[in-house]
């Protein structure tokens, strides 16, 4: 009976071992074919110069040849001062969507509201940046307006100032996105749970960071990755459009010179290497953040 | 609580409703600035180049520029069509690889997972010349498929993540109960899970329809002129030297309208699948 | 190297000349461009259109591309082989670049027909820029890096000649900040969809009033450094412009020059005749070309470069009706119908309706200005991107001059030794 009963619970899990890889072969098969290859490719090639017909032999110097220029390094340390924008364009999202989920009068209907910009393109969102923060554009008008009138910028002539104003441009542009995902996380929360907290005499903050942000836990992890990648490749016609990389280097990001190098300079080549390392940085921040944001059920992926 | 003989007990009403109308106005202040582009957008749609340098006056001129200049309904439609074709692959994929790495763990499954979601950091743009040079050796780069394949792959690491998340919130007891009955796991995935995960669902087609539809590279260099979506068409407003910007703005007006369009129709679903609730 | 180049334009030919036997059916031929929705494209269509009116068995389907991404879809059809027949190809080194997928023209088209071209605009499409080497572009226009200034604009101010060098230019400036106006406008507007104002506009006009024209090799090579002092002198007189009020406040930033130019406050723009029309519809005959004098002695040099033009896919199937549409370009009728889209025809002997080009040509022909091509286009790319980077940001005197030549030097620097070569390549 123990016999059977064995073979019992190891067919069931020989059937859904069997049903586990059936489900999800597709989707493997599709990323390994037309994203995996690739990147095999892109290896290869970051080690030629390249132009799509024939690609000249230069080896793991030109990787080298890389670590030792000053303007890869002044790019590398764009990313990291993006990183630090990534915090708000969590943080206010979050606190958005708590409003949201108080269901203050027309709820829905400024939800929709906040989504909207996400369809705006972003060549048009890097013109209107570049007029908003412009000598005589909006930024400077509400500031006078508010009688801070000496304190007017130019955000985007001084190198340090357009990473800000780009970063803020960002935070801006990522906040339709993850409002509604940690809005869909909220609705998954046991409503019952936040009743008991209520009863028990919490105040609304204190359910808020002791109650339902643990649960969300897991959201935050995704739209943590999916906020990094955002600002780390899906920003250069941001940037083209707003500030063109510059002033200096000062808003050329690692994506953006990948761009420049295997766009508009057709080396495809080098553009593959800046684009590896570019991967590689983005993996290792990806297996970071999975570390160090670890689910409240205490089971990690 | 206990009740203080001599309180009003209009004190904690009276700060409910300070809250929700100062909650309101909070939450107009947040419209006004996430709209305000896109009111500026639509304002200069409606003028010419030369009143656009001047900021003042109106007209249709960029419009007939726009529709002058470009196939706009064509590549409207073609940007439709290479977003559902593409979504439609996602959502197959994802959602049945979601719920096997979420619900059916089996030897390496973290593992295979874990490659799948880290596919999410390739940057588009170190992979696309690769990627042109193999498809169009396939011969897939004279008409959709390849362009609808790239999507397909560029988005499956992002909706498999997404789902799979979403899954791990069903209960597994009942998953148990379902084998119990009998059903087999492709079965339950189908009958109890798929449906649990509408609001899930709903995301991923939001947010991968605005990111397909928005994206210029693989649009450009993967489909034939015919076949042009539009905005790789915008892309073609915008000249070496001069810019008809009005135009520009009207075609990205028009850009934008089918996302929202798939945002409202989905929205519903989205409240449908929340007022559910999980697990009831 | 000129043989080579002539043997595998001659082995293209031949692998391409399935289509070549007598014209039998209607054939099409496909020319893509990067032109947008202006003038150039507006010439381009109505010379496709006449050349079909010539050659009924012939449509040309002109494919209007994405001008930011052109070079790189241009390479990627060359690597799957199913590009157009013809495309619009930038002159200079840009040519040089991409000539393993055109065609060498020599020899393709008659003699003749090439002689009626401007040799000048001929050799900066031509191997080693030498036009005996042929040419592998066929010029569309003859453009200027050129000066407008408005006439009432200096007359209300009292400047009674057009300066010809830096001194002259800070009199000039002195006179117009008194009577109200901006002197010089920098800004934005009138340039590829982008952030700053494109430097390389002043930077050739900086070079022309450093060095010759056959001088500018060293740019190239690196004999000589951009960290030179006579670069350095020219760099820190024009960042002067800004900081002796000769300019608007924010170079870097404004939006709106094209709009303050063509409503008169501002007197003198740097620009180029992509934008001649426009100024000419706005302001009449008020406004007049200048060579701008960035030089300490009179400026000698002006900024006159066939910058773009049609090339010849090596791959296309039609060779012979792409020849036929390539030989019609140098006719004069393509003349009239260049100039009748506002453009100045690079074709010998033809002159231009538009006032304001007509005085840019005068230049050349009746002030004897040497003409000089655009910098941008006979140095590396990657220098012109980093000097794009830096140089609006040295006029509006945020970055020192010394710091933005250090950084094209260092990139110079970081490419391999055979873009950099003693010669151009």
């Amino acid at each position: 009976m123990i016999a059977a009963a064995r073979s019992r619970s190891s067919r069931l899990a020989a059937r859904r071992r069997r049903a586990g890889i059936l489900l999800s072969l597709p989707a493997v098969a599709l990323v390994v074919a037309l994203l995996g290859v690739p990147i095999g490719q892109a290896v290869y090639y970051s080690m030629t110069i390249w132009n799509g017909i024939t690609a000249t032999w230069v080896g793991p110097s030109a990787y080298a040849s890389t670590f030792t220029d000053p303007i890869f390094w002044r790019v590398l340390e764009n990313n990291a001062l993006l990183l630090l924008a990534v915090p708000f364009a969590i943080g206010i999202p979050l606190v958005i969507a708590a409003l949201l989920n108080e269901h203050v009068r027309g709820w829905r209907f400024f939800r929709s509201v906040y989504f909207l910009p996400t369809a705006i393109s972003w060549v048009v969102i890097g013109m209107f940046a570049l007029r908003f923060f412009s000598a005589t554009g909006v930024l400077n008008q509400v500031l006078a307006h508010f009688g801070l009138g000496p304190s007017a910028t130019d955000m985007l002539a001084g190198e340090t100032s357009a990473l800000a104003a780009l970063a803020i441009t960002f935070v801006w542009s990522m906040i339709g996105t993850n409002t509604m995902i940690f809005l869909t996380g909220m609705a998954t929360l046991d409503p019952t749970l936040i009743e008991a907290a209520r009863v028990d005499g919490l105040s609304r903050w204190q359910i808020f960071f002791r109650v339902q942000l643990p649960l969300l836990t897991r959201f935050v992890q995704f739209a943590f990755v999916i906020t990094v990648i955002s600002a780390f490749s899906a920003l250069f016609s941001l940037i083209f459009v707003m500030t063109g990389g510059g002033p200096g280097f000062g808003t050329t990001t690692l994506e953006f010179f990948v761009y420049q190098t295997g766009f508009q300079q057709v080396q495809f080549g080098t553009g593959a290497l800046y684009g590896i390392i570019l991967f590689v940085i983005m993996a290792l921040v990806g297996l970071v953040q999975l570390r160090l944001i670890r689910p409240s059920d205490g089971e990690g992926w | 609580m206990a009740a203080h003989p001599g309180r009003r007990p209009l004190g904690p009403r009276l700060r409910r409703h300070v809250w929700a109308w100062a909650l309101f106005a909070i939450m107009i202040v947040i419209a006004v600035v996430m709209l305000y582009p896109f009111w500026y957008m639509a304002d200069n749609a409606f003028r010419s180049p030369g009143q656009f340098d001047r900021q003042s006056g109106h007209s249709l001129a960029g419009w007939s520029e726009l529709f002058a200049n470009l196939p706009v309904a064509s590549q409207m439609l073609n940007s439709t069509l290479v977003c559902a074709a593409a979504i439609a692959i996602i959502l197959v994929v994802s959602t049945s690889s979601g719920f096997a790495f979420a619900k059916l763990r089996f030897r390496g499954s973290g593992t295979v997972f874990l490659l799948v979601v880290s596919a999410l950091m390739v940057p588009l743009q170190s992979i696309i010349i690769p990627e042109y040079v193999n498809l169009a050796k396939l011969g897939l780069t004279n008409s959709y498929a390849g362009a609808v394949l790239v999507y397909a792959a560029l988005g499956t690491p992002f909706a498999t993540f997404l789902m799979a998340t979403y899954y791990r919130g069903i209960s597994d007891e009942l998953i148990e109960a379902a084998i119990i009955d009998g059903l087999g796991y492709e079965r339950t995935f189908l009958r109890i899970a798929l449906p649990l995960s509408l609001p899930a669902i709903a995301t991923v087609t939001v947010l991968q329809f605005i990111q397909i539809w928005d994206d210029l590279l693989v649009g450009l260099l993967f489909l034939p002129p015919g076949q042009r979506t539009i905005t790789a068409g915008l892309a073609t407003l915008s000249a070496g030297r001069t810019t008809s910007i009005p135009a520009l703005m009207a075609g990205s007006l028009i850009s934008a309208v089918p996302a929202i369009v798939v945002y409202l129709i989905f929205q519903r679903h989205l409240v449908k699948g929340l007022t559910l609730g999980m697990g009831r | 190297m000129a043989a080579a180049t002539a043997a595998a334009a001659l082995l293209a030919a031949g692998c391409g000349s399935g289509g070549s036997g007598p014209a039998s059916g209607p054939v099409t031929i496909t020319i893509w461009h990067n032109y947008g929705t202006e003038q150039n494209a507006t010439a381009l269509n109505n010379l496709a259109k006449a050349f079909h009116a010539l050659h009924p068995g012939i449509t040309v389907k002109v494919v209007s591309q994405d001008a930011s991404n052109y070079f790189a879809q241009l390479q990627a059809a060359a690597i799957s082989r199913n590009g157009p027949d013809l495309a619009v190809m930038w002159t200079g080194l840009f040519t040089l670049q991409y000539k393993s997928f055109l065609t060498n023209l020599k020899g393709e088209i008659p003699a003749a027909d090439l002689a009626r071209i401007d040799p000048t605009a001929l050799k900066w499409t031509s191997d080693g820029f030498n036009a005996a080497n042929g040419p592998y572009v066929i010029p569309l226009e003859d453009q200027f890096y050129i000066g407008f200034y408005n006439k009432a604009d200096f007359a209300k101010a009292g400047v009674t000649s057009v300066p010809a060098d830096w001194s002259q230019l800070f009199a000039a400036c002195a006179k117009l900040r008194k009577a109200g106006f901006t002197p010089i406008v920098y800004g934005n507007g009138g340039q590829p969809l982008g952030a700053t104002f494109y430097p390389w506009y002043d930077m050739s006009y900086m070079m022309i009033g450093a060095y010759s024209v056959k001088q500018w090799q060293g740019l190239y090579s690196g004999q000589i450094p951009w960290t030179s002092p006579a670069i350095r002198a020219q760099l820190s007189t024009w960042a002067r412009l800004h900081s002796s009020g000769c300019t608007n406040p924010d170079v870097v930033t404004n939006t709106n020059n094209l709009g303050q130019f063509e409503s008169g406050k501002a007197a003198m723009m740097i620009d180029g005749t992509w934008d001649t029309q426009k100024f000419t519809s706005a302001l009449g005959g008020k406004v007049a070309a200048f060579v701008p004098p960035f030089s300490p002695t009179p400026i000698k040099g002006v900024v006159d470069f066939a910058g773009d033009g049609i090339a010849q896919m090596s791959y296309s199937q039609h060779p012979r009706q792409d020849a036929m549409f390539l030989e019609f370009m140098t006719t004069p009728e393509a003349a009239r119908i260049i100039n009748a889209a506002g453009l100045i025809p690079a074709i010998v002997g033809t002159s231009t309706s538009n006032p304001v080009n007509q005085q840019m040509l005068d230049f050349v022909s009746q002030d004897h200005m040497i003409p000089y091509p655009m910098l941008d286009n006979v140095v590396q790319g990657n220098v012109v991107n980093t000097g794009s980077k830096f140089l609006p940001s040295v006029l509006g005197g945020r970055v020192s001059v010394q710091a933005a030549l250090s950084a094209m030097q260092t990139t110079l620097q970081q490419l391999p030794a055979s873009q950099r070569g003693n010669t151009f390549p």
